[in-house]
């Protein structure tokens, strides 16, 4: 076929100008595809964050933050004898109604939904009026107030939140008929800072449990040191004016029926509960701080404006070699016109050249694609992220005796700091778009070219000078 | 075979009107040798170009067979010239990427012939010209006058009734110069297509059966030698 004929030897004869052309496209699509990967790797890392909080199967989750003005606890003062005060306090957000979870775990699209309760067990000592010191100081013998985090487990959705993700590592995991029982599972490192061991005893609210196995998270994970039936932390719970937290839950933990689905299921329960905040791996972009916060903002500003000028500028720059190398050829399409050739068939003649060329730009960009992505691998640092425990809420808050009285300050536990290596893959879907743009570029490029060309008198064509 | 009628070609130099051709009247019959000559810039080229279909007059008919090559459509033409006319230029126009013999077969491209036949067609051609060894090589590898060769066996490989030379040796030495034109002569001898030959050489348009003068846009035509 004379067209294959002509086509090979245009691209081989001028092999330095179409490999010229395709480098210009190549430069601009390998961008797109490494600024496309680190966006990626990026989402996968806020999402590995929220898996870190809130499990493995968890796609969202729902929490609402405190009515102003509330706080946590009540006041101590002093009195006759010395106090010991043992609460668990739900300080950091406002229950919600179990009905809540039920509601959820109906919508469309929701694969499950469990309810949990995070809460804070305080420990400390008032006290007595008579060991004040002069001016109402403490003794300087009182025990320091001991807090640790306590998280209620919805026993029928053990793979939903963040206890899911953890791992056994002694003793069992809780049974479906361990609901009223005092038994406890602690976090390894709790575990191992306090000498607790399977079968030991800990005071939960005055209450004792026995720790019936250690569970282990995942490195960053873990947001809670003791892990207990719902139905126990919701009796043994205080909240701002309530004894008792029974029928409430303060974090819904949602798994989705597939991740395309996690939108939909977020914007229904925002319906649902407009005064709660739902929480997915992309919004939490925006509770995280931290190194992580900073590379998505980078990529998502930064980086992709970045891709957009190199690759409207790489079009650009196709085009106007196209068009020059086009312009060059002037004379030659007015020969053929002359021979009795259409202008359809010089356009096809340019227009397949020229998707050649896209083509192999699109295969060097894919190339330079995964250079820049292995890159973005190689050279990120870790990135940590530091998010509160409950997004959309204060961190819990510990109260403090010293010499200055009674003090508030952020409970640990409160926030979570996550440490994520950034990966960025490159995604079919980013080759799909480098091979369309690529394409598309190079099209665009000959359209302009060769269109001009064609529309040329031959008269006028012949009479270029060459 | 060409029937020429008040034939006007003006278009714009910037703000300068060109009269490239005013008021041309002319017959050429089948078969004929017509040499057109005049000074750089007087409408030779313009008229070789209208009488291709490769430009329209800006006024009056050009009839070619009784069909007005100055009214019809664009696609039209292109058959036209695909069909019936081959064109001879000054700078050859080869096209620098193919092949002697691919030069050749583009003509026949627009004619839907079978690749075979394409290719045997256009060897045959070359073998007319003197040039059957020199099929593989590129324009660039040529002389002028086997460049011109080429162009020659391009223009008659689909064996058209016209054959429109544009200054076919304007372009090459003394020697050279001479064979093309006893080639061209040999071939109008042998083919007997109607041969139109622009040129400002006197001597080459001693040979031709007619010679017509263009002088500002207007065309003189007298018998040749």
């Amino acid at each position: 076929m004379f067209f294959l004929t002509y086509l090979r030897h245009e691209l081989r004869l001028r092999m330095r100008q179409a490999i010229l052309i395709a480098l210009g496209l190549a430069v601009g699509i390998g961008l797109v595809v490494t600024v496309t990967a680190a966006s990626a790797g990026v989402e996968n890392a806020q999402s590995s964050v929220l898996h870190g909080l809130y499990g493995i199967g968890t796609d969202i989750t729902v929490t609402q933050a405190p009515h102003p003005g509330s706080h946590t606890g009540g006041a101590f003062s002093p009195g006759s004898t010395t106090q010991q005060v043992d609460e668990l306090l739900n300080g950091q957000l406002s229950p919600l109604n179990i009905s809540s979870v039920e509601a959820i775990s109906r919508l469309r699209s929701v694969a499950a939904a469990a309810g949990g309760l995070t809460l804070t067990d305080m420990k400390l000592t008032i006290p007595s009026e008579g060991s004040l010191g002069p001016g109402g100081q403490p003794p300087t013998n009182l025990p320091a107030p001991t807090s640790f985090t306590v998280d209620g487990v919805d026993l029928a959705h053990l793979g939903l939140g963040p206890f899911g993700s953890g791992e056994i590592s002694a003793g069992r995991t809780f049974a479906a008929s361990d609901e009223s029982s005092n038994v406890a599972v602690v976090d390894s490192n709790y575990a191992t800072a306090n000498k607790v061991t399977v079968g030991s005893t800990i005071t939960i609210a005055q209450t004792r449990f026995t720790v019936i196995g250690i569970v282990r998270q995942p490195q960053g994970g873990g947001s809670a040191d003791v892990y207990i039936p719902l139905a126990r932390a919701q009796a043994l719970g205080m909240g701002p004016g309530v004894s008792n937290l029974r029928n409430q839950v303060n974090t819904i933990y949602v798994a989705a029926a597939s991740a395309s689905a996690v939108p939909i299921v977020q914007a229904e329960i925002a319906k649902l509960l407009p005064s709660a905040t739902v929480t997915t791996s992309g919004s939490l972009a925006s509770a995280v701080s931290g190194s992580l916060a900073t590379a998505a903002s980078l990529i998502s500003d930064f980086g992709r404006w970045l891709a957009i000028a190199v690759l409207i500028a790489a079009f650009a720059v196709a085009s106007l070699l196209t068009m020059a190398a086009v312009a060059r050829r002037v004379r030659e399409f007015g020969a053929l016109k002359a021979l009795g050739w259409r202008s359809r068939r010089i356009i096809a003649q340019v227009m397949a050249e020229s998707f050649i060329v896209g083509v192999v730009g699109a295969v060097l960009g894919i190339a330079l694609g995964f250079g820049g992505a292995a890159l973005v691998d190689v050279v990120a640092p870790p990135l940590s992220a530091t998010v509160a425990q409950n997004p959309g809420s204060a961190p819990a808050q510990n109260t403090l005796f010293n010499g200055s009285g009674i003090q508030h300050q952020p409970a640990p536990g409160s926030t979570s700091t996550v440490i994520v290596h950034l990966v960025a893959p490159v995604t079919a879907n980013a080759l799909v778009l480098a091979v369309a743009l690529a394409i598309a570029g190079a099209l665009t490029a000959g359209a302009f070219g060769s269109w001009r060309a064609a529309r040329l008198r031959p008269a006028e064509a012949l009479s270029q000078v060459a | 075979m060409y029937t020429l009628t008040s034939v006007t070609r003006t278009y714009q130099n910037g703000s300068r009107t060109v009269r490239a051709l005013q008021g041309v009247d002319l017959v050429i019959e089948d078969g004929e040798w017509l040499a057109v000559q005049g000074r750089t810039g007087s409408g030779k080229t313009t008229l070789l170009q209208i009488l291709g279909g490769l430009d329209r007059p800006s006024m009056g008919t050009v009839n070619f067979d009784d069909r007005d090559l100055a009214t019809l459509p664009e696609t039209r033409l292109t058959e036209f010239r695909a069909a019936f006319v081959g064109f001879v230029f000054q700078t050859f126009n080869l096209l620098p990427t193919l092949s002697a013999i691919e030069n050749v077969e583009a003509a026949l491209v627009p004619r839907r012939v079978s690749s075979a036949e394409r290719r045997a067609r256009a060897t045959q051609a070359l073998e007319a010209v003197g040039l059957g060894d020199w099929a593989r090589h590129l324009p660039s590898e040529l002389s002028g006058g086997q460049q011109q060769r080429v162009g020659i066996a391009r223009a008659l490989v689909k064996e058209p009734k016209v054959l429109l030379a544009d200054e076919p040796t304007g372009n090459l030495d003394g020697d050279t110069r001479d064979e093309i034109l006893a080639l061209l002569e040999r071939l109008w001898h042998e083919h007997r297509f109607t041969l139109v030959l622009v040129t400002h050489d006197p001597s080459l348009a001693g040979r031709a059966q007619r010679v017509g003068v263009m002088s500002d846009g207007k065309l003189a035509v007298g018998p040749g030698a």
